[in-house]
């Protein structure tokens, strides 16, 4: 990680759990940390500095590919600090953050700037997704070249997605030859006009719903455009069953990937009863069947891995009936907990795919972190998946605190999250520090 | 005998060799009047400047009689169908019939209705042919002859997509023994960019290290120049502009023309020494001087 003074001290981390899929490792272990990096992994290593991890779990670090810091112009509800304070709290080690600011993420200078805060402020490796088009309006491209040089990891439409598939198609080219990925929000605005899904739920509630083809129909054009194009698309949110098929259909056709996100995995449109702003989010919370499609999915992989969208929001912007209420949960803090807890635990989903669908997957995408070898970065997340806790506004790190989970028992619980070697989330009581 | 003038795409190298030849003949002034009792008819149904220009001045020189119908005054601007201009010029006894047309094979397709020589002077998309022999005419004699272009490295920068001069420059500058390379954005490039089996590079830069020796720059229309396939005219002009920077080691500069200076080729390039854009237009009258011979059936009595 860029911005950090000195090389941290060595650290041994003995008698944890180690589990990462991508290097094989399932079992107790010992790993050293040198000079930001994995130096060993072994049996019965001694160092000056030791974290005795024993009964912990140790995962590579999560890597999130979508999330809003609200940074710039929002810093209320979000910023580079709290921001990945969160991420950091829920285990994540990277972090993609998407564009859709004020300023918009479009021109380099923006680009610049938030790389230089990111050096500054963040805790853990992050990411600028700059905008495909300029405004997001979804018009006129954005300068992908030079955002690159400024330091942009991706383009996106995200939140908004693009209405033409003409304009979505030129978009592709030039990042194609731009050489950056897209990761796409899919939602035709001519189907989805309402807020949340339309189903029994809405019908009773009486909320204006969108078809789930709102997403289906502009996840399909996106898959062909893909296809087409040659571009390295990335789609993000899939909430739909159907969706995840047509992403299945095109895995071997185009240089696609995608994501669903711990509350549509974990969540169902059966929330809308409660008539509470709070559970309005952009793609709506699905029923049960979907659920099931997605679940079944991220299972066999057809889906690659877990994003959270994590979307914080001011309480005045999230304490109003669904139709008034911003769309999008918080989600670094609790995303390995809930899975944990309602898939893992359930015996709906393993570890291991689950560590691979949050840690190898979308650290592979972003190509840092992602697995525990010799020689690599030592981002790392230690989690305790016995802890059982309770999610209140008091155990949240990010400065908004609308989480779906609020209230809620989980169990598992990051205890200590380290990017590049040095600890930057510790719960682990052995305090090492926490870097500022 | 009369011969059409619409592509270059199977012309040879010995073809190609000998229509130079012929050009230079026109340039030394040697070749006399050879259009003298021939009608010649400029069907412009498209808005041109220089290519208008140079095949009547052209024509005039060989001592054609010409014809001239434009968009505007003209039976093509009341909506007269292309067949029917082409059979009415025909049997007013036209010789030639030079056709601009804004959409491609249109030349092709005048060519099945007359048997006046056609001429093409650039249709749509397709084919600009004139303009790739006035191209190979001014790099071949800035290179101490047509022999010399073998092996030569060129990069065709820009609109490709769009343009009817990269269609008639590719094949030209091949035939010629050239390797070509292009330079675009994939939004500028056809889907099937390898259609011509060339190498796709992403910058001018990029060309100079693949070992580009002429870097030839396509016009990016203004309308194209911000929106849903080039961001801005300064990421274009990065990327896909060539500035003093570029040049040395004997790298040649051409562009067909209208530049936009500061787009395609930064202001200070466009007259330097190392820039052919003078030479290109000064090549323009001679070769279309030699097209209109050959396509009448009256060069070889010159060449003769």
């Amino acid at each position: 990680m860029n911005g950090r003074n000195g090389t941290p001290a060595e650290l041994v981390i003995r008698h944890a759990y180690i589990l990462d899929p991508s290097n094989g490792l399932d079992g107790i272990a010992d790993v050293r940390i040198r000079g930001g990096r994995v130096a060993e992994i072994g049996d019965g290593l001694r160092g000056t500095r030791e974290l005795d991890a024993d009964g912990l779990h140790l995962f590579p670090g999560f890597v999130d590919v979508h999330a809003h810091w609200r940074t710039p112009g929002r810093e209320d509800e979000e910023s580079v600090e709290s921001g990945s304070a969160s991420a950091a709290a829920g285990g994540f080690t990277g972090v993609v953050m998407m564009p859709n600011t004020d300023p918009v993420v479009d021109r380099p200078v923006v680009v610049s700037g938030l790389v230089r805060r990111v050096e500054k402020e963040s805790r853990v490796r992050a990411y600028v997704s700059a905008a495909m088009h300029a405004g997001l309006k979804g018009e006129r491209l954005t300068e992908m070249r030079l955002l690159k040089e400024a330091g942009a990891f991706c383009v996106s439409d995200d939140g908004l997605g693009t209405a033409s598939a003409g304009v979505l198609r030129n978009g592709m080219l030039y990042a194609r030859s731009a050489g950056l990925p897209v990761i796409l929000h899919c939602e035709d605005h001519t189907l989805a006009t309402g807020v949340v899904h339309d189903g029994v739920y809405a019908a009773l509630a009486g909320v204006p719903g969108s078809p789930a083809s709102a997403e289906d129909a502009a996840t399909a054009t996106a898959l062909v455009l893909a296809a087409e194009t040659g571009a390295k698309v990335h789609i993000t949110h899939v909430s739909t069953a159907l969706s995840a098929a047509l992403v299945g259909f095109f895995k071997d056709r185009a240089d696609i990937t995608a994501d669903t996100t711990p509350h549509h995995l974990t969540l169902t449109d059966g929330l809308i009863a409660t008539l509470d702003g709070m559970y309005r989010v952009n793609p709506p919370l699905r029923p049960e069947e979907d659920r099931e499609g997605v679940i079944q999915a991220l299972c066999e992989s057809i889906l690659d891995f877990v994003a959270t969208d994590h979307a914080p929001h001011a309480s005045e912007e999230k304490e109003l009936p669904f139709e008034e209420a911003a769309p999008g949960f918080l989600g670094h803090e609790t995303a390995f907990a809930a899975l944990y807890t309602e898939l893992v635990l359930e015996g709906r989903l393993s570890l291991p795919r689950l560590v691979e669908a949050m840690s190898c997957s979308p650290g592979r995408w972003v190509g840092e972190g992602g697995g525990i070898s010799a020689g690599e970065p030592a981002d790392l997340a230690l989690v305790d998946l016995s802890e059982r806790w309770t999610v209140g506004r008091e155990t949240l790190l990010s400065r908004s605190s609308n989480s779906p989970y609020l209230g809620r028992g989980l169990t598992s619980r990051a205890v200590g999250t380290i990017v590049g070697g040095q600890l930057v989330h510790d719960r682990t009581g052995a305090k090492f520090g926490v870097r500022a | 005998m009369t011969r059409n003038f619409l592509t270059l795409e199977d012309t040879t190298r010995e073809d190609l060799r000998s229509i130079l030849d012929l050009v230079r003949a026109h340039a030394r002034g040697e070749t006399g009047s050879p259009l003298a009792g021939k009608t010649v008819c400029l069907a412009f149904f498209e808005a041109s400047t220089r290519t208008a220009v140079s095949f009547e001045l052209a024509a005039r020189r060989c001592g054609a009689d010409v014809i001239s119908l434009s968009e505007k005054g003209s039976a093509i601007a009341k909506g007269e169908s292309l067949i029917d201009t082409v059979v009415t010029l025909d049997r007013l006894g036209a010789d030639a019939i030079v056709l601009r047309h804004p959409a491609a094979g249109a030349a092709a397709f005048a060519a099945r209705h007359t048997g006046a020589a056609v001429v093409n002077a650039g249709d749509g998309c397709g084919q600009h042919p004139t303009q790739a022999l006035l191209d190979l005419y001014a790099l071949s004699e800035a290179s101490g002859g047509f022999g010399e272009l073998a092996g030569r490295r060129v990069a065709i920068v820009g609109d490709v997509l769009h343009s009817r001069v990269a269609r008639s420059v590719i094949p030209a500058f091949q035939a010629a023994g050239m390797e070509v390379a292009l330079v675009a954005p994939r939004t500028l490039l056809p889907q099937d960019s390898g259609a011509w089996r060339l190498p796709i590079l992403s910058s001018v830069d990029e060309a100079l290290l693949w070992g580009a020796s002429v870097l030839y720059m396509l016009r990016l229309q203004n309308e194209r120049m911000t929106g849903a396939r080039v961001p801005s005219v300064a990421e274009y002009a990065r990327f896909y502009g060539v500035s003093r920077r570029h040049l040395g080691d004997g790298v040649l500069v051409m562009h067909p023309g209208p530049v936009n200076r500061g787009v395609e080729i930064s202001g200070d390039v466009v007259l330097d020494g190392s820039s052919l854009i003078p030479d290109q237009v000064a090549a323009g009258v001679h070769v279309r001087s030699a097209v209109l011979a050959l396509a009448t059936g009256a060069a070889h009595e010159v060449a003769a």
